[in-house]
């Protein structure tokens, strides 16, 4: 467990000066078989303590690669001095942010770290499994990757807290080839919050998974080309979870608003079908633990649900303390940094479409000549709402019914105007949680959805 | 904190006495001072003090690392336990090796100590120079950084390479706005050792910003069809990358799913086309100087008037595949200008696009690729007719390459790569 050595200096944050000090530890473990092949074996910690200060609207920044009373003083000293030689070039003379009430919150779980031999066994079961069962495939590689940040939070105005990550998955590629023998990829990912052993009790129940991508594989290598233009689809799997995040989330972080993003003049007004709904869940979504609780943020703010788009209308973003303030609303503890040298920026933490009442096949059905998208393994968006999803598994959809699977694609829209188009919502959620979302830092966040049947732009040839 | 030395040899001592057989090991120390810009306004100034040991170990032919940022006494010797306990869990495999090495080497590169007020005047001068001469724009976000490092790297074969190295960089995101007009967003990153020139004048900036005020009024854009995309710089650097990761990387190379393999020495590009990768080339600033297994960085190419040289190979994946390892483990891609002005491009070009940024998934191991035409312009009849949105394009990686017809002259540097803009047949590009 993580020292607790910043509190006891708390004495020595200036008075009427907003002062944060976090003593921080991140873990990450990789194991990575590529054809039986371990080219990655590797464990890497950091760790260390950082301070913020905020001076009449400005911060100063510092931390050091040291756990210590010491290196906490060092650091506290140091940013003030940054803080102040910002005050003294810029003179924003904004006063304190508004306080958020006072508490602590302790860790709900206690880390615990597996060896080394643990994950390179498992990981040689599963790959030992998927050669003797497709031993066909033309590669297959599968990775461990395990990574968890454990913070001590204490703060001059806010909550303090002891915040504990853990997450690890499993990654598997299984490669095949056409008929004309051009390479096709698909992957998957298992696994999520908690320890090692408590989300991986054992290869076995990892196998149905790594059958059903072998068959979505076989499919893809029997696949055609999408066909590019407007179509109708049923996004579903990680896409609507995606399109929560990437191109609606990234929109209503109230920093990229005051950026210009395409939210800023769109506060309270229709921005999708009054079907759809969006939510930047805390800790708890439909009853249930979220894919990754937050419970306090690194300003010290708990953290509670943002609500931002209601039966279509856009009702508020994502804030940290100063653009809480700048938009005269509560912050609810987006503010996360994701190494013991990062400053707390603006993140999004679980955040999905709520679900509808249709059924996926009636969505299907509903559909004369368009896809159903169901993988993806990357997406970006802008500002502007702008997305572009690359689509790694679907099948065409024709007269109601599936049909051919389709090759690797691309699709793309404008957010605020593609979930105008969005006409049916199925009544199943689907979690993600396994990647890093990128601004400047990354950050683990959960992401989820319903299928939603919409209009995009499909680049396919 | 202690010398790096001493670091290194309290982590050679503690590796000889946990029985490691043989190891490579890097100690980095890093101070960082960097200022952010947030919604057009100064919003923060950070001093960062890092470190990093980075330990390989090898044991009866297996291989394990652990990287800590701890470099006390105690902390040295957990790490290199774990490190051990690592080796031992992996797998056998002779071909893990790393260089031999003979005179230790050193380099000194870059601006090693930052002047903090100047860089502190120079961010100013930016945003003053956007205020004025582009006016439309909003800087959603602004990070100006220095960063110096030392490095030493020792192996237990006697190569040994300390590094002083510090460097200048900023990352710009911005876009134009008028009304409730929003451009997507534009960026550009660049990298110097000098502050002797304003920012603007660096890398793409000047011209980013240009375009993103010009992408405020679009011009219609429908059908699909078959035609030449102009890559600028930019977005030649995303699909370079793509197409050297997909075709010549360790990985597609170890698992033979790379579409280029058994083909060096052939034409996989148009003779139009060198790329090299070199990091020692005096427009990349702060290049790499030694490789991850512990070889001096040289310069190569990859590709030589459209002849696949070399793989981009570590030397573990070599001895796998008994192809020649790179003799750099860098991207610091670097394609020479053509004899084609970026103006006589355009004025021959019948219809088609240039793409300001390639907004794309992934592409497949195939080389397929497709994705927005971000920030991107309409070309007919030899000119620029406007700016357009959502604009996708799709292709090949390796046919891309096949069909470029031309090369610009002009060449832009950022620091991390060199690239000219490249004119490609076949792309096929459709709008909404």
């Amino acid at each position: 467990m993580l020292e607790d050595f910043i509190s006891g200096k708390k004495g020595l944050f200036a008075t009427g000066i907003h002062t944060e000090l976090r003593a921080q530890e991140n873990r990450q473990r990789q194991v990575v078989l590529v054809q039986g092949n371990l080219t990655g074996n590797v464990r890497v910690e950091t760790a260390g303590v950082s301070a913020r200060v905020c001076k009449n609207g400005v911060y100063g920044f510092s931390s050091m690669a040291e756990g210590s009373g010491q290196a906490a003083e060092t650091v506290l000293k140091a940013a003030t001095e940054n803080a102040v030689f910002m005050d003294r070039h810029v003179q924003k003379k904004k006063g304190m942010l508004p306080p958020v009430g006072r508490g602590d919150f302790p860790a709900g779980k206690v880390i615990t770290d597996t060896e080394q031999k643990r994950y390179i066994e498992f990981v040689k079961e599963i790959d030992a499994y998927i050669l003797d069962r497709y031993p066909k495939l033309s590669s297959r590689t599968v990775i461990l990757s395990a990574d968890s940040m454990e913070k001590r939070i204490c703060t001059s105005d806010g909550y303090d807290g002891h915040v504990v990550m853990p997450r690890n998955y499993i990654y598997v590629f299984l490669n095949s080839e056409t008929k004309a023998g051009v390479p096709v990829e698909l992957f998957d990912v298992a696994g999520g919050f908690g320890n090692f052993d408590d989300v991986f009790r054992e290869p076995s129940l990892v196998y149905p998974q790594i059958d059903c991508l072998y068959e979505k594989l076989m499919q893809k290598r029997e696949g055609v080309y999408a066909e590019a233009g407007y179509k109708t689809v049923v996004l579903g799997g990680i896409l609507p979870g995606m399109l929560a995040h990437e191109a609606v989330g990234h929109t209503v972080e109230a920093d990229l608003v005051l950026g210009g993003s395409v939210a800023g003049p769109s506060l309270h007004k229709q921005v999708a079908s009054e079907k759809v709904s969006l939510v930047d869940f805390a800790h708890t979504a439909f009853g249930k633990e979220t894919p990754l609780p937050v419970r306090v943020d690194d300003e010290g703010t708990p953290a509670e649900d943002a609500v931002l788009i209601k039966d279509g209308i856009l009702e508020g973003y994502m804030n940290n303390r100063e653009s809480a303030e700048h938009f005269g609303v509560k912050p609810q503890g987006n503010a996360r940094a994701y190494s013991f040298s990062d400053e707390p920026l603006i993140r999004m933490r679980n955040t999905a479409v709520l679900p509808g009442k249709d059924k996926l096949e009636d969505m299907i059905a509903s559909v004369d000549d368009g896809y159903y998208f169901t993988h993806s393994h990357n997406g970006q968006a802008d500002m502007t709402g702008e997305f572009m999803f690359g689509v790694c598994m679907g099948y065409e959809i024709k007269n109601g019914r599936l049909g051919r699977a389709v090759l690797d694609s691309t699709i793309s829209g404008v957010a605020f105007e593609m979930l105008k188009t969005v006409d049916m919502v199925s009544d199943e959620v689907i979690w993600a949680s396994s990647g890093f979302c990128g601004k400047k830092q990354p950050m683990p966040v959960g992401m989820g959805g319903p299928a939603l049947r919409c209009k995009v732009m499909i680049g396919g040839r | 904190m202690e010398d790096i030395r001493v670091i290194a040899q309290r982590t050679k001592d503690a590796l000889a006495r946990a029985g490691a057989q043989k190891a490579q090991y890097k100690v980095t120390m890093t101070e960082t001072h960097e200022f952010n810009v947030d919604g057009g306004e100064f919003s923060l100034f950070r001093t960062l003090f890092d470190n990093s040991l980075s330990v390989t170990a090898y044991k009866d032919n297996k291989k394990g690392s652990a990287i800590t940022n701890k470099l006390d006494d105690a902390a040295i010797g957990e790490t290199i336990e774990v490190c051990l306990k690592t080796v031992e869990s992996g797998i056998a495999d002779e071909a893990y090796d790393f260089a031999s090495g003979r005179e230790p080497e050193c380099f000194r590169e870059g601006c090693y100590e930052p002047d903090v007020d100047k860089l502190f005047e120079r961010t100013k001068e930016l945003m003053e120079d956007i205020r004025i001469r582009h006016p439309k724009v909003i800087v959603e976000q602004l990070i100006v950084s220095h960063k110096k490092n030392h490095t030493l790297y020792q192996n237990t074969k006697g190569a040994e390479f300390e590094v002083f190295a510090g460097e200048y960089s900023f990352s710009i995101m911005f876009s134009a706005h008028e009304g409730e007009q929003t451009t997507s967003f534009f960026g550009c990153d660049a990298k110097t050792d000098k502050l002797d020139r304003p920012f603007i004048e660096l890398g793409t900036v000047e011209r980013e910003l240009c375009d993103a005020e010009a992408q405020l009024a679009t011009v219609p854009f429908d059908g699909k069809w078959e035609g030449v995309a102009v890559l600028t710089p930019g977005a030649l650097a995303s699909l370079l990358f793509s197409a050297l990761y997909n075709f010549t990387s360790d990985s597609v190379i170890l698992d033979k799913t790379s579409i280029w393999l058994d083909k060096l020495n052939q034409k996989v590009a148009d003779e139009k086309l060198t790329v090299s990768i070199a990091p020692c080339d005096s427009r990349i600033c702060c290049g790499e100087r030694f490789t991850n297994d512990g070889f001096k960085s040289e310069d190569y190419d990859v590709i030589r008037d459209g002849v696949l040289l070399s793989y981009m190979l570590s030397l573990y994946v070599s001895n796998k595949s008994g192809y020649e390892r790179a003799k750099n483990s860098s991207y610091s891609i670097v394609v020479e200008g053509g004899d084609t002005s970026y103006d006589d491009i355009i004025k021959n070009m019948k219809k088609g696009i240039v793409v300001g940024r390639f907004s794309g998934g992934e592409p497949g191991t195939n080389g397929d690729f497709s994705g927005s035409a971000k920030n991107s312009f309409l070309v007919e009849d030899g000119k620029i007719k406007g700016a357009v949105s959502e604009v996708m394009i799709s292709g090949n990686l390796a046919e891309m390459l096949q069909n470029i017809v031309a090369v610009s002259k002009e060449t832009v540097e950022d620091g991390s790569t060199v690239l000219p803009y490249i004119a490609v047949d076949k792309i096929v590009i459709s709008g909404k």
